[in-house]
């Protein structure tokens, strides 16, 4: 029965990228052979190879696969240790949710209660507990990767941004101006590959970071197949691809991290939006900078005036000692 | 370094250099590129250049700014340079970007470049070219 | 009581095989109906459409005609119950009729028109049997609703398309690009410019001298009333991608007024190879052309 669930699962729902279900149906497929006291430390074992797994970033093909066929306890040698490790992350992690939160979960997921049954027991509708749920899962992913890290946020600004990324909410991420942080606090940059692994299947928008020279290349390429995608011409795909190296050399020139985001926009019409943000010095005089002949590199200083001319929208917003985010747009020229 | 196939090729014609670019190049790339044709240059004594960039994909401030040096150099060497293939789609984004070739000439392919150098080299030296190996 | 026997049983005279428990009879009945009396009706139909003044536009042959396959496409889909055939025919009558500025109220009106006239006529056929004749306008309407329905969306989108497709025409004619001779484009501009057509221009010549293998391009401003700066602007961007892909341009027709502004956006016109009329432009451009190959055998020889 348990068996069943789980293959009508990863058949179903080949995209259920989600950490914290992978992991309970995992839970799930071994249930015939765990003692029901053993639930819990198993799913933190669990929990943690599947962690494990994503930090590797194995394909998604690999990792269903994996679903399906393996479906063994795991035998590390040092499986007591991990596990002492990881029962006392999960119980962290659990710490921060509220016991109905935790309750409705664990109703979820282990037991299989579906969300309107849920919802009658708890007085709300359907959608509710829905949503209610992806924002617990959504937390207890940060709280468990936080906690695995043995450690607190740096700000107050960590947990928001994490958890924004965790849920998949692009508008949130905005609003915490997510990107930016990830350039500044390492430890959610680094919390956010297993975060924003999940995610990897989001075909409209893509994320090239650049360090280097060779990165630059890889944005203008990136751009160019994502715009293709939503019926740009030919000239206009040359063009935001030179708008986007201009502004990713910039990166190179002056910052020592920074990222290309580029997301394909639908409304009002069809277009793409190109995040390039940095933390470099930032821009003193961001109004001198978008004049032309302004150069503060060995080069002609056309960077930013330059790619402003070929983009239809374009916005700099610099910070002296902190970095700068130039946002651009294109959009399709109709019919 | 490079393991894969050649980034660029120069290949040495009678008094010419022809510079093919293969494959679109980062910054650090072109800076080599340019490194390389000026020593050729120097090394032939070469009368005119011909840089086929056919196969960049973009041609920005930079990659402009990269072709217009190499000119110049190649002037002050004695040399001649064209720029051939640039496509329709980069020459539109190259000047609404604001950036030109400068003084640099550019012709459609190749074969054009080629009859431009011809036509603006003294005669013995274009017989050196017809002269010479293929 | 015996008389409404006696109605009954007329009704059950004229369609023998009737059968009024079952429903899907109805519809069956009511196709035979007007198939049976498919020359008065139509004709009834055709006047009616006369009255009322729609499709003045076609003589009385096309309306006979249009009419009568009208008409058989809407008994088929009453029969049938399909729509597909109905909405080819209605496409491809709208585009016969698109050109010649037949409205969409014509067409909903011709439409609607045969629903009434078939709609009374099966009144005329049932009144006797009250009962009888609401079960028959209520299968009736529906379906002809629908097929309404069905020709009022299929002649909106034909238009759609015909519109859509004659303002590409348009486009592609006001930007000709034409090889006037072996390696020579003229680029005759005409109308007026706003950015996006200004882009698409040159967009096309870039693409034309390749294709052409031009060496020299003459744009002919003379047809463009009104350069101001942005159009100004875009013209020397094209001169300058041109150069780029090979090409040498020259412009005329410039007007003192466009000159002006050129100069007022720093384009140094000196640097702009201008001639005053096409006439001279193409004389410069053979000129360039016949230079160029002089060289070249004189240099080959
Ligand atoms: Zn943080």
């Amino acid at each position: 029965m348990v068996r069943r669930i789980v293959r009508a699962r990863v058949a179903d729902h080949p995209a259920a990228d989600d950490l914290v279900q992978e992991t309970l149906v995992r839970v799930l497929g071994a249930a015939e052979r765990v003692e029901p006291g053993m639930l819990e430390p198993y799913a933190i074992v669990t929990a943690r190879h599947v962690v494990a797994s994503m930090w590797k970033e194995q394909d998604r093909q690999r990792r269903n696969q994996h679903r399906v066929a393996d479906l063994r306890l795991p035998d590390a040698p040092d499986e007591d240790l991990l596990q002492g490790e990881d029962r006392a992350a999960v119980a962290q992690a659990l710490k921060h949710l509220s016991e109905r939160e935790r309750r409705t979960l664990l109703a979820h997921e282990l037991h299989g209660q579906d969300t309107r049954s849920l919802a009658d027991e708890l007085g709300s509708t359907a959608g509710a507990v829905a949503a209610q749920l992806n924002r617990t899962r959504a937390r207890l992913r940060v709280e468990y990767l936080l906690a695995l890290e043995h450690t607190e946020p740096f700000s107050d600004r960590c947990r928001p941004v994490l958890i924004a990324l965790s849920s998949g909410d692009r508008r949130r991420q905005r609003e915490v101006d997510a990107g930016r942080h990830l350039l500044e606090c390492d430890l959610c940059a680094r919390l956010s590959h297993p975060l924003l692994a999940r995610g990897q299947s989001r075909d409209d928008e893509l994320r090239i970071p650049i360090r280097a020279d060779a990165d630059v290349v890889l944005a203008r390429q990136g751009v160019r197949e994502l715009a293709a995608r939503v019926g740009f011409s030919g000239t206009d795909l040359t063009v935001i691809a030179t708008a986007v190296s201009e502004v990713s050399r910039n990166i190179v020139r002056f910052a020592d991290a920074g990222e290309v985001v580029v997301e394909l926009l639908k409304e009002p019409r069809p277009g793409v939006r190109i995040v390039a943000r940095d933390t470099g010095p930032g821009i003193p005089d961001v109004e001198r900078a978008l004049t032309d002949g302004f150069s503060t590199y060995h080069g002609l200083g056309l960077g930013l005036p330059g790619a402003r001319r070929l983009m239809d929208e374009f916005a700099v917003v610099s910070e002296v000692a902190r970095g700068t985010t130039v946002t651009m747009t294109k959009w399709c020229q109709e019919g | 370094m490079a393991t894969g196939p050649a980034l660029v090729s120069i290949l040495r014609q009678g008094p010419y250099l022809i510079a093919s670019i293969h494959t679109a190049l980062d910054d650090s790339q072109l800076i080599r590129f340019q490194k390389d044709l000026i020593d050729q240059i120097g090394r032939y004594r070469s009368r005119g250049v011909i840089i086929d960039v056919a196969a960049l994909d973009v041609l920005d401030s930079f990659g402009s700014r990269t072709l217009r040096n190499i000119a110049e150099m190649a002037r002050l060497r004695g040399a001649l340079t064209v720029i051939v293939g640039i496509q329709p789609d980069v020459a539109f984004a190259m000047v609404s970007l604001g950036m030109g070739t400068g003084s640099v000439h550019a012709a459609l392919d190749l074969e054009e470049g080629l009859e431009y150098l011809d036509s603006r080299l003294p005669a013995k030296d274009v017989g050196r070219a017809v002269s010479a190996p293929g | 009581m015996n008389q409404e026997h006696t109605l009954t049983d007329a009704v059950a005279a004229d369609f023998p095989t009737l059968d009024r428990q079952d429903e899907h009879q109805l519809l069956p009945q009511l196709v035979a109906h007007l198939r049976q009396h498919r020359t008065k009706l139509r004709q009834e139909w055709a006047t009616r459409i006369h009255d009322a003044h729609l499709l003045d536009a076609m003589t009385p042959q096309e309306m006979s005609t249009e009419t009568t396959s009208v008409y058989d496409n809407y008994v088929e889909v009453l029969e049938t119950g399909s729509v597909e055939a109905l909405q080819h025919y209605a496409r491809d009558l709208s585009e016969r009729i698109i050109p010649r500025g037949v409205e969409t109220h014509e067409v909903v009106g011709i439409v609607l028109l045969l629903r009434d006239v078939l709609a009374r006529s099966l009144f005329e056929k049932y009144q006797r049997d009250f009962s009888l004749l609401n079960r028959v306008l209520d299968a009736y309407e529906p379906a002809a609703n629908r097929i309404a329905n069905t020709v009022a969306v299929s002649f909106v989108d034909e238009r759609e398309r015909v519109i859509r497709q004659q303002q590409d025409a348009i486009k592609e004619l006001s930007t000709p690009v034409l090889p006037v001779r072996e390696r020579l484009l003229i680029l005759p501009i005409i109308g007026v410019l706003d950015s996006e057509r200004a882009k698409q221009l040159t967009e096309q010549l870039l693409t034309g001298i390749r294709t052409h293998r031009a060496k020299v391009v003459v744009i002919d401003i003379t047809g463009a009333p009104d350069v101001d700066e942005t159009v100004a602007n875009h013209l020397v961007q094209t001169v300058d991608a041109s150069r780029l892909m090979g090409a040498s341009v020259i412009i005329t027709g410039l007007s003192p007024e466009i000159a002006q502004t050129l100069v007022t956006i720093g384009v140094d016109l000196s640097k702009m190879n201008t001639i005053g009329d096409l006439q001279g432009g193409l004389e410069e451009a053979e000129r360039l052309l016949g230079y160029t190959v002089a060289r070249r055998d004189g240099s080959g020889g």
